[in-house]
Formats: structure tokens, C-alpha cells, sequence
């Protein structure tokens, strides 16, 4: 499952590679770092310093030696504090930097993907990829790997304490130590197993609780209600099960550490008891006794809450392998900054050649072999089945979609320029695709038509001469002006105001060639005439490409090219192809009306 | 308060003798705590003086120590058990209870609380009541156990000390419950940090596309920044809580190990305590730390789980707000459907959504309902499938108010098929079938090969009603065919796929009444005959034994309602015109005007 870490280099590959985010925060780790060993040592020095008042203050009645003694030992306490504190706080603090940056490069890194990758990648794995899986992430960081350091330091140094003390007194008051490791190490590869499968448990449940309740329609109207119940009844009851005997393991692992240390007590004093009478060579002091009791009280306390640190950063070494598959596609070619436009001057002619496209390598091909040339200041309307390929064109000229053979050029002064050789962002300056789905931004009118654009974003007469060019600027200054809200996916618009936002960034970016796919779906008659006057203006002064669905759209196109299975059909005005009597005088009889183009990762 | 009680003895009654044993256990546990500091401390006591009696007598007592330490595993795990796994049951019946309850709901219930918010009670607060009688109800038992245990017994080793060490601790304890307050409230704000982050993500990558085409990743970048940033400024201020104040009580515990010392070590050199009774009283020191920080976190939970258990109660009584039904109906055969003089209006609207409808549907007759976004058409259909409830009388099936018949008896011959239709994350047979045969949601879960068994089994009926649903193709092409898993999870099918399977989940019941609200929206002109020549093939199975459902369809397009024996046309919740499509086109009204362009023009 998803929990293997594959192997151990693995693992430790990903911690090096890990390291290139967290350098830049080096100095909180160091900081962290240096307070393991103060930890370490105050927390060893405490018992030490009992031992002196047990042994030498208290026989001896010294009332000032005891109290600086205890004044001492009230220091330790104090510089533990401190050096403690400061340790998880630097230490959570990197860990949260670096998480705060990885998440910003894994998003920056998604967001320059191409098509294709999105096709293959549903949204919901995606998000789990920058979310909970770097959440996951962020936990190690704060409380796993140097928490674990930190306490194996700890308790090597009560260790060496001890074995300083008493070596032999050591090895006899941790004899149960190795049994003991057994019996953890056995429970928490239990547990591990147990709270892995509570974890799918829960995940299988709740899911269907979603699932259902978003379907509670259908189930309430086809009755499975109570089907559904048992249904639920049955994925509880698997949870039920993991997590009850997930428990007892617990409860019992919890114990026997409690136990333990009382245990290893009682094996101390029984056998320290007789060596503490004997004079000379190997006797023991009461004080060390109290030294011992102090450290076997604190010793087991960490190893408890190791297996549990351990499962954590098993389960962050899986995240951050899943993080690495996301970070290691290859995104989008940019523009280098300061790189001079290759399309500078380009008045919007383009030559197609023989364009044949497949979306799936060896699938099938949805443009297969069109040549037709687009002249400056033209209008071209694409018309078509669904199926056809009108969207896959614009998609192939916009660098959508790479990979396409024959020729796309564009005819810019400087010379033909292939669309594959120019970087998909130089591209798509000149050449803006409009989609017929409008996607908005939960943000207001300004960020939406701007959508961070240099030059425009911070200028609001641009914007708002761009509104009104689409008509739109009527209804976003009735409503708040360009700090009006749009909502959530552009909810407190009407599909046809969003179709004007839409157009109003054509409007504000001047493209050179516009791509635009009409939309099919009938908008409120309010503002159809407006979304119809816009695509009017929008037409004007520049090269188009429109996907047609409207009759006067078509009967505006200076030349109209009929797609049929990814080969051009027909190619005229809309006059000679109605004499023509052939695909597209049928298509006009039917009225263009089809579904929007399947998405590309549908099988054929 | 009530709640608690309330829910505590509808939930853990069954309980008691679990929870009695557990206490049983608890009070042997805490013994053994405090016993184990006393006996180390008075064996180091006897081992103050020397000579084999001495260690006889501290030999002795190690063995009494090694046998508590034996018994507190033993006491300990069981406590824990016995406080845990009723827990555990409860959790499950409360979510059992909650899932059937919600269930019951209807529509307006729907639309008041998002799906999420539902998804949250019944996992996140149905957990917070398990740890209110499971973890608070030990913690809170252990507390008043070992509590007076603890400070008995250091009392009876040192009065003097035992006030001496209680005051940093005191103070350590109170600060330490103002801390985790403070905390809870930070980690509250966290989720929904993380929650505001989640969507701001999932709303960049869904608007992919767009930002795309227009070069917009930078200020997508800068957008989704601010919400990173924020929610990492949150991060650190909680760090800085869990750093510097959450140890604040094991500090204070330190500080009286230190006074232990001091003044411990004072009053034996004055005489007044024996030696070892330094250790007893540090290690009981510790032990109670403990004890006041598990209190503080348990505190807490009982607090946010009582807020959980406000949360469940307030979904579990919220009624169905249906009316009595209490005129059971058998409907066997396609019923006669009546519309007497419908309104309906939504509940916090002031328009009305359908003004006066009036309309009656012979047994195996089709009535059309046309009109434009927003005329009621969806409205109409909801109110005939009792997805809210129409005014009684208004609606009649063979004479009997629909109002009156139970929903269970009603839809049990009827089928509805929505405009959006919903598809689980389960085999396409079992989204048709809807038997619940597919375990869709683990994939290990179904290990038995009982689906395998059920898909050999030959269903005519399915194939027939995949052929009118022209499903057969499209199944041609799924990876898996029929047992391929769709919805959410599964293969995303288009729009006009997942219409046509919720169509074939229709016509597979064979249904007395089928409601389609506009389903061949998404489905191109050439299907959409074959469709509607489906659903009308379904009035010509009369002849071959199956009767003919009595059908209510909603269309935008003429073509789709052509041969139904009436059409109404709707605008703005009002019949308009009436008749049937030879009439209405003869009419010349608004029904002939979009069949013309229709004709010629999509949309």
C-alpha cells in the first residue's frame, strides 16, 4: 500500500534531497541542535546532584552544603527549561518554514503542469499531494526526527551516568531491558499494523457517509435507506473491530512501561542491597541508590513514545516520496525574464500545415493532417460534430497540448515562427483561448479580469475600459465596481454576466489571435443580447478563431472551415457552402447544437 | 450538562458492569502507584543502616515492589480496556444512530447544512463523545482515585513538605489549564486555516485552465501565498505555546523535586523524616504532575466534548418536518396522477414557484412540462417525487392525497430521475441495479468473490433496459464494461453517459410513475430520439405484459415532448398554454416560437 517506503536508501535519498528546503532555515535547526546536549546534560546532572546532598550534605548535617546543593539542582531545573523550550521551538519553527516553502514550490511547481498531466490526475490527489500529505510532512519535521535525536541523546547520556556510577549495578537493574525491547518491539508492529488498517477503516467510512449524503436524494428516493444503514453498519463495525483491539495493545504497551521501571527498581535494591554493607572495593553508597532509582524512572520514559515517532516518519518518508512524484513532472517551458518578444509585430497570420495531434501517445488521432491559413484580421469560424476536433485545434495553437506533427507557423515580420518553438507563455501573450465553461476566481472583478496581468492588475481605467468595451461595467458599478465580489466559481453572477467577465480579459489583453469557443448552454435573456454584442466587438481588429454555435456568428466569419473527424471537410463562406449542400448545410439545418467537446482523456 | 446526562444514559447505560469492574481496577492501579514510591522509599530507609537484617528487610521489600509492579501492568491494562473499548461502541452506535437519522431528512434539511458540515458531526463530534465516555471517563474516574490516594499519602510521609511542594504545582496546574484553553482554541483556528488553504489550492487547480491561457500563475501564486503565509504565522504562534507554556506544570513539578530537597533535606537532618522518604515523596511528586496535566487535557476534552455532543443532539432532533402519513397505499398498477390547483412556495421566498397548477394524467399517459430555466419545472417534479411536500390535496394518486401516503409506500413503484444525476462510486451495474451487491469502497475489501458470483448471474432485464438506455456502446468502451467503477472514485463518464445511466437506473425498476426532470439535457440530437423512442417504447410494452408507467416529463426541447399526450407550458410558475404539440404549434405561442428556432438553432 501507500505506507511503503520502498527501501532504505530510499528513504534516505529522500531526507538528502529534503535537505535543499530546509537549508535555507539552517539556523533554527542549529539553534534546536545545540540544546540537545544542554538538555541532555541538566537532565543528568539532577540526580547526581541528590546523590551529593544523600551522601554528603545530609550525614554530615551541612545545612549550607545542602542548600547550595539544592540550589543547584533548582539551576538545572531552570537551564533545562529554558534550553528545552528553546529547542522545540527552534526546531518547530524550521520545521515550519520549510514546510511553508515546500508548499508554495509544489504549488508553484502544479500550477506550470501541462494538460496532459491534469487530464491523468484527478483534482481530489492532486490537493492530497499539497495538503495532507505535506501536512503529514510537517508533523515529522516538528516532532519526529530530532525529537527522536534528541531523546536517544538523552538516553545515552543517563546510560553513561550510570555505567560511570555502577557498571555492574547498571547491567543488573536493566536485565529485564531486553525482554522488554522484544515485547515492545512486538506490540508496536502490531499496533503499526492494527492502526494502519483503523486508518482505512476510518477512511472507507466516512467516505461512504459522504458519498451517501451527497446522493441522499437518490437513496431516499429509490428507498435504500435502509440498505445504506446496514451498509454503514458493516464499515463501522470493521473500525470498531481495528480499533478495539487496537486498544487492548495499547493499554497493555502503556502498562508494562509503567511497570517496567518499578521493576527494574525492586531487581536494583535486591541486588544492591548486600553490596551497599560491604566495606571497600564495589560498595555502593545509599546516595547512588537514589541517583538510580531517579534515572530508571525516567529512562523508559522516551522509549515509550518511540514507536509511535517512528510510524510517523514512515508515514512522512511515503508523503514526501508521493511529494517527489508530483515535483519530479516536467512543467511548461517559461520565458527567461528580460527575453525579447518572438512575437513582436506579428500581425496574426498563421499557416497550418498538415497539423495531425493525438492526445495519448498511440491512441488516436483527432487531427489527422489539416492545412488551412488564417490571414491577418480574419475571422474564422470552426464548425462541427462533437468529435471533430475544434477544440483540440485551438488547444494545439495555444501549446496546450504539445506534441503535434506537421506545421503550425505564425507569420511574424522577423519570419515564420513554429508554434513549437516558442515557449507556451511568449505564445500565449498574443494568442488567448477563451473557453466556453467560464472559470472565475473567488476573488473580485479587478483580480478576475486582471488575473495579475503587469500593467494592468494596478490599473483600474484599463480595467474598467475593458468592461465596457464588453458591456459589462453597467452591472460591476451597480454592484460594487471592480471591488465587487464574484464568489465562489463566480456564484453571484449569472452564466451570462460570467461570460461577459470573461470577455472583458480578451478585451483588456488585445491578443493578436483569438481563440474562442462559444458557449452552447442558453443564457438568461437578460444578457444574451450583451454576451451577443460583445463577441460582436470582440471580432473586430484582430485575427479569430471562433468555434461556432451561433448562426450570426457564422454568417459574420469571413471564411468557415467544416471539421469531420479531424480532417477539414469543407472550407468557404457561409454562402458557397450552403450552395454546396454538403456537411455544413446540413449541420445549419441541425443547428450546430451538440454537447461540448468530451475531455480529452476520455477513451474514444 | 443535561445533554451529557441525557446522552450518557441513552448511549453507555449497557455499560455499567464495564465501567464498575473498570473502577474496580482503577482503585487497584492508583493503590499500587502509590504503594510502589512508599515501599522504595522505605526500603532505602532500612538500607540506611547496615548489617544483614538490614538488607533482609530491603530485600524484602524489593520483592513486595516487584509484585505491585506486576500487578499495576495487569490493573492498568485492564482499567484502560474496560474505560476504552465501551467508548469505542458507543461511538459506533451514536454514528449509526446519526447516519440513519440524517437519512430521514429531507430536502430543506439538505439545503440549510452543507454535506461537509454533516460529514464532520457524524466523524469529528461522534469522536469527541467517545472520548468523553471513554478517555474523560478514565481520566476523570483516575483523577478522583488517585488524587486524594496521592496526597494522603504524602501527607502522611511530610505535612510540612507536602505544603511546601503543593504550591508550585498548584500554580503550575492552574496556568496549565489556561494554557490548553488557549491551545484548543489555536488548533480550532488551525483547521480552519488549513481548510481556507485547502480551498484556495483547490480552486487554483480547478481554474487551471483559465490561468493558462491568460499567463495568470503568478498572481495565482501570490494568491495562494497569502493564505500559506497565514496559515504559517499560525503554526509558529502555536509552537511558541507548546515551547514555552505547555511544560510550564512539569517545571513547576521540578521546582518541588528542588524544594524536596531543601527542605526535605532540612527536616531529616532536624529528625523529622526518615531518608528514603526523599525518594517516596519525589516519585509521588512526579505521579501527580502527571495526574494535574492529564487532568488539564481532560478537562478540555470534556468541554469540546460536550459542544460535539450539542452539535449531534441538534441534528438528532431535528424532525423530517413531513406530515403525518397515515394512509398507506398499495400502488400496484400505473395510478391515475391529478394536479389539483398547485402552488408552492419556498420557504422564505415571497414569489410563489407555481401558481395554480391544474392537470390530470390517465393511467400509462405522458404529460410534457416545457418552459425555460426558472419556469418551475424542477420545482413541479420535486414536489410529485415528495422532495418537498406539495399542500395537501394538490397532488392525488388514484383519488388519495400523495401527502397522506407514506414516502416509503409511495416511492416503492415510483421512479424519479434528476437533472444532475448522482452517480456512487460503485460498479455502473450496481449504480443501474442499486442492489448494494459492489463493496466499492475499500478495494480489498471483497474477498469473499460474492459480487464476481453475482455478475454471472444473467439479468435480462438489465440488458433490455441498457439497450433502451443506448448504454451498450459506451459500456463497449469502459475498461471493465459493466463492472467498471464510475462516480467519484471510478471512470468520470460525460454528462450525457451519466444521464443515461441514471435513466436506466429509472427504467430498471420497471416503474408504475417515472418523473424525468430534463434528463437528455447533455445527450446529442441523434441519441435523444432513440431515448425518447425508448421512453415511449415503454407505453408499447403494455402490449407484452409490462404496463406502461404513468410518465411526468421536463424538457427545454420540443423534440423531446412531441408525443406527449399534454403539455403544459410554464413560465414563471404559471401554465401558459396547454394542449398538445399538433395544438400548441398551431397556437403560434411561445411553444411554437422556440420549436421553430430549435429547428435551426442550438440552445
Amino acid at each position: 500500500m501507500a505506507e511503503k517506503t520502498g527501501s532504505d536508501s530510499e528513504g534516505v535519498g529522500a531526507l538528502l534531497r529534503f535537505w535543499t528546503y530546509l537549508r535555507p532555515h539552517k539556523r533554527w535547526l542549529v539553534l534546536g541542535m545545540l540544546m540537545i546536549p544542554a538538555v541532555a546534560g541538566m537532565a543528568t546532572l539532577r540526580p547526581l546532584l541528590l546523590k551529593e546532598a544523600v551522601d554528603v550534605d545530609i550525614p554530615a548535617g551541612d545545612a549550607l552544603g545542602l542548600r547550595v546543593t539544592a540550589m543547584l539542582f533548582l539551576g538545572a531545573v531552570v537551564a533545562e527549561f529554558i534550553a528545552q523550550a528553546v529547542q522545540v521551538y527552534a526546531l518547530q519553527r524550521s520545521g515550519h518554514l520549510t514546510i511553508c516553502d515546500l508548499r508554495r514550490a509544489v504549488f508553484s511547481h502544479v500550477i506550470r503542469l501541462p494538460a496532459r498531466f491534469f487530464d491523468r490526475h484527478p483534482l481530489g490527489s492532486l490537493l492530497s499531494r499539497s495538503t495532507s500529505d505535506i501536512e503529514a510532512l510537517s508533523e515529522t519535521l516538528s516532532f519526529g526526527v530530532f525529537t527522536i535525536l534528541t531523546d536517544v541523546v538523552v538516553i545515552l547520556a543517563t546510560l553513561g551516568a550510570m555505567f560511570y556510577l555502577d557498571a555492574v549495578l547498571t547491567l543488573i537493574s536493566l536485565a529485564v531491558a531486553p525482554v522488554l525491547y522484544v515485547i515492545v518491539r512486538f506490540f508496536s508492529s502490531r499496533l503499526r499494523h492494527l492502526q494502519l488498517e483503523v486508518r482505512r477503516a476510518q477512511g472507507a467510512q466516512s467516505g461512504f457517509l459522504a458519498e451517501q449524503l451527497t446522493g441522499v436524494s437518490v437513496v431516499q428516493l429509490y428507498g435504500r435507506e435502509a440498505a445504506a444503514v446496514s451498509e454503514y453498519e458493516r464499515l463501522g463495525g470493521r473500525y470498531l473491530k481495528a480499533t478495539r483491539t487496537a486498544n487492548i495493545y495499547d493499554a497493555l504497551l502503556y502498562a508494562l512501561m509503567d511497570g517496567i521501571s518499578a521493576l527494574c527498581i525492586a531487581l536494583m535494591i535486591y541486588y544492591g542491597a548486600p553490596r551497599l554493607t560491604t566495606a571497600g572495593d564495589g560498595a555502593l553508597t545509599l546516595g547512588l541508590l537514589f541517583a538510580f532509582v531517579d534515572y530508571l524512572q525516567r529512562v523508559f520514559v522516551p522509549i515509550r513514545e518511540f514507536s509511535g515517532k517512528l510510524a510517523v516518519i514512515q508515514r512522512a518518508l511515503a508523503a514526501l516520496s508521493r511529494v517527489y512524484g508530483l515535483l519530479d513532472q516536467p512543467a511548461e517551458a517559461r520565458t527567461p525574464a528580460g527575453a525579447p518578444d518572438p512575437l513582436a509585430g506579428w500581425r496574426g497570420g498563421v499557416t497550418v500545415r498538415d497539423l495531425r495531434f493525438r492526445y495519448v501517445e498511440g491512441g488516436p488521432e483527432v487531427l489527422r493532417g489539416i492545412s488551412f491559413d488564417v490571414a491577418p484580421g480574419e475571422v474564422v469560424a470552426v464548425v462541427g460534430r462533437t468529435g471533430s476536433g475544434k477544440t483540440s485545434l485551438g488547444r494545439v495553437l495555444t501549446r496546450t497540448y504539445d506534441d503535434y506533427e506537421g506545421s503550425v507557423t505564425l507569420d511574424a515580420p522577423a519570419g515564420p515562427v513554429e508554434v513549437r518553438a516558442l515557449a507556451p507563455d511568449a505564445l500565449r501573450r498574443h494568442i488567448l483561448m477563451v473557453q466556453q465553461d467560464v472559470f472565475l476566481f473567488a476573488d473580485d472583478v479587478a483580480f478576475n479580469v486582471a488575473l495579475g496581468e503587469e500593467g494592468l492588475a494596478d490599473d483600474p481605467a484599463r480595467l474598467t475600459a475593458a468592461l465596457e468595451t464588453v458591456e459589462a461595467q453597467d452591472f460591476v458599478s451597480a454592484r460594487g465596481g471592480l471591488t465587487m465580489e464574484v464568489g465562489e466559481r463566480g456564484r453571484n453572477l449569472s452564466s451570462g454576466e460570467a461570460q461577459l467577465i470573461a470577455f472583458a480579459r480578451v478585451a483588456a489583453r488585445q491578443p493578436t489571435l483569438l481563440i474562442l469557443d462559444e458557449a452552447t448552454a442558453s443564457v438568461d435573456s437578460m444578457t444574451e443580447h450583451k454576451v451577443q454584442a460583445a463577441i460582436e466587438r470582440l471580432l473586430e481588429g484582430r485575427s479569430v478563431l471562433v468555434i461556432a454555435h451561433r448562426l450570426s456568428t457564422v454568417r459574420r466569419a469571413d471564411k468557415i472551415l467544416v471539421l469531420g473527424e479531424g480532417e477539414v471537410v469543407e472550407l468557404g463562406t457561409h454562402d458557397q457552402l450552403m450552395a454546396r449542400g454538403g456537411v455544413y448545410a446540413e449541420l445549419y439545418q441541425m443547428g450546430f447544437d451538440d454537447d461540448a467537446e468530451p475531455p480529452a482523456s476520455a477513451p474514444d | 450538562m443535561k445533554i451529557v446526562f441525557r446522552f450518557l444514559l441513552r448511549y453507555a447505560r449497557q455499560n455499567v458492569p464495564s465501567y464498575a469492574l473498570g473502577l474496580v481496577m482503577l482503585f487497584i492501579t492508583n493503590y499500587a502507584v502509590v504503594r510502589i514510591p512508599t515501599l522504595i522509599g522505605d526500603a532505602l530507609t532500612a538500607l540506611q543502616t547496615t548489617g544483614p537484617a538490614a538488607v533482609a528487610a530491603g530485600q524484602d521489600l524489593a520483592l513486595e515492589l516487584a509484585i505491585w509492579a506486576v500487578i499495576v501492568v495487569f490493573a492498568r491494562t485492564l482499567s484502560r480496556v474496560l474505560f476504552f473499548n465501551p467508548g469505542r461502541l458507543v461511538e459506533f452506535r451514536v454514528g449509526v444512530d446519526l447516519f440513519r437519522h440524517l437519512l430521514s431528512l429531507q430536502r430543506p434539511f439538505y439545503m440549510r447544512r452543507k454535506v461537509g458540515e454533516l460529514v464532520s458531526v457524524a466523524t469529528n463530534d461522534t469522536s469527541a463523545a467517545r472520548l468523553l465516555v471513554g478517555f474523560a471517563g478514565l481520566q476523570v474516574c483516575n483523577v478522583a482515585v488517585a488524587l486524594p490516594l496521592h496526597v494522603r499519602q504524602m501527607w502522611a510521609t511530610d505535612p510540612v513538605l507536602t505544603i511546601w511542594c503543593m504550591v508550585p504545582v498548584a500554580i503550575g496546574g492552574i496556568y496549565m489549564r489556561h494554557t490548553v484553553r488557549q491551545f484548543y482554541g489555536m488548533v480550532r483556528d488551525s483547521q480552519e486555516y488549513l481548510a481556507r488553504l485547502s480551498d484556495r489550492i483547490l480552486e487554483s487547480y480547478a481554474g487551471i485552465g483559465t490561468t493558462r491561457a491568460h499567463v495568470g500563475e503568478a498572481a495565482v501564486i501570490e494568491r495562494f501565498d497569502e493564505r500559506n503565509v497565514a496559515y504559517l504565522d499560525l503554526q509558529l504562534r502555536i509552537a511558541k505555546v507548546r515551547s514555552f507554556a505547555m511544560p510550564v506544570l512539569a517545571f513547576t513539578g521540578y521546582v518541588g523535586a528542588g524544594l524536596v530537597l531543601w527542605v526535605g533535606g532540612d527536616r531529616i537532618m532536624q529528625g523529622h523524616m526518615e531518608i528514603g522518604e526523599l525518594a517516596t515523596f519525589t516519585t509521588l511528586l512526579m505521579s501527580l504532575v502527571a495526574l494535574l496535566m492529564s487532568l488539564a487535557w481532560v478537562l478540555a476534552a470534556v468541554s469540546r466534548g460536550v459542544v460535539s455532543l450539542g452539535r449531534i443532539d441538534a441534528v438528532m432532533r431535528t424532525g423530517d418536518e413531513l406530515p403525518p402519513a397515515d394512509a398507506p397505499l398499495e400502488i400496484a398498477a400505473p395510478p391515475t396522477l391529478e394536479l389539483r390547483d398547485l402552488s408552492f412556495t419556498y420557504a422564505g421566498d415571497d414569489k410563489p414557484a407555481l401558481s395554480a397548477i391544474s392537470a390530470t394524467v390517465a393511467p400509462g399517459r405522458t404529460l410534457g412540462i416545457f418552459g425555460r430555466t426558472g419556469a418551475g419545472k424542477t420545482t413541479l417534479i420535486n414536489l410529485l417525487a415528495r422532495v418537498y411536500t406539495p399542500p395537501p390535496g394538490s397532488v392525488q394518486l388514484n383519488g388519495h392525497d400523495v401527502v397522506a401516503i407514506p414516502l416509503a409506500d409511495l416511492r416503492r413503484r415510483m421512479a424519479v430521475v434528476p437533472q444532475d444525476p448522482f452517480l456512487f462510486s460503485t460498479t455502473l451495474r450496481d449504480n443501474i441495479r442499486l442492489r448494494g451487491e459492489y463493496r466499492g469502497h475499500s478495494p480489498d475489501d471483497d474477498r469473499s468473490g460474492a459480487y464476481a458470483k453475482l455478475t454471472q448471474e444473467d439479468d435480462p432485464q438489465l440488458a433490455q433496459v441498457l439497450e433502451e438506455a443506448c448504454l451498450r456502446e459506451d459500456i463497449r468502451n469502459l475498461p471493465k464494461g459493466l463492472d467498471t467503477v464510475v462516480g467519484e472514485r471510478g471512470v468520470m463518464l460525460s454528462g450525457g453517459q451519466r444521464q443515461r445511466a441514471a435513466l436506466a437506473r429509472a427504467l430498471y425498476r420497471r416503474p408504475a410513475l417515472l418523473l424525468l426532470d430534463d434528463v437528455l439535457s447533455a445527450v446529442d440530437q441523434g441519441t435523444e430520439a432513440r431515448l425518447v423512442a425508448a421512453i415511449r417504447g415503454l407505453t408499447e410494452h403494455a402490449v407484452g405484459g409490462a404496463q406502461a408507467p404513468t410518465t411526468v416529463i421536463v424538457s427545454h426541447r420540443t423534440s423531446v415532448l412531441e408525443h406527449a399526450d399534454e403539455i403544459l407550458v410554464l413560465e414563471g410558475g404559471r401554465v401558459t398554454e396547454r394542449g398538445t404539440h399538433q395544438q400548441l404549434i398551431a397556437r403560434g405561442g411561445a411553444y411554437a416560437e422556440t420549436h421553430k428556432h430549435q429547428g435551426v438553432e442550438g440552445g
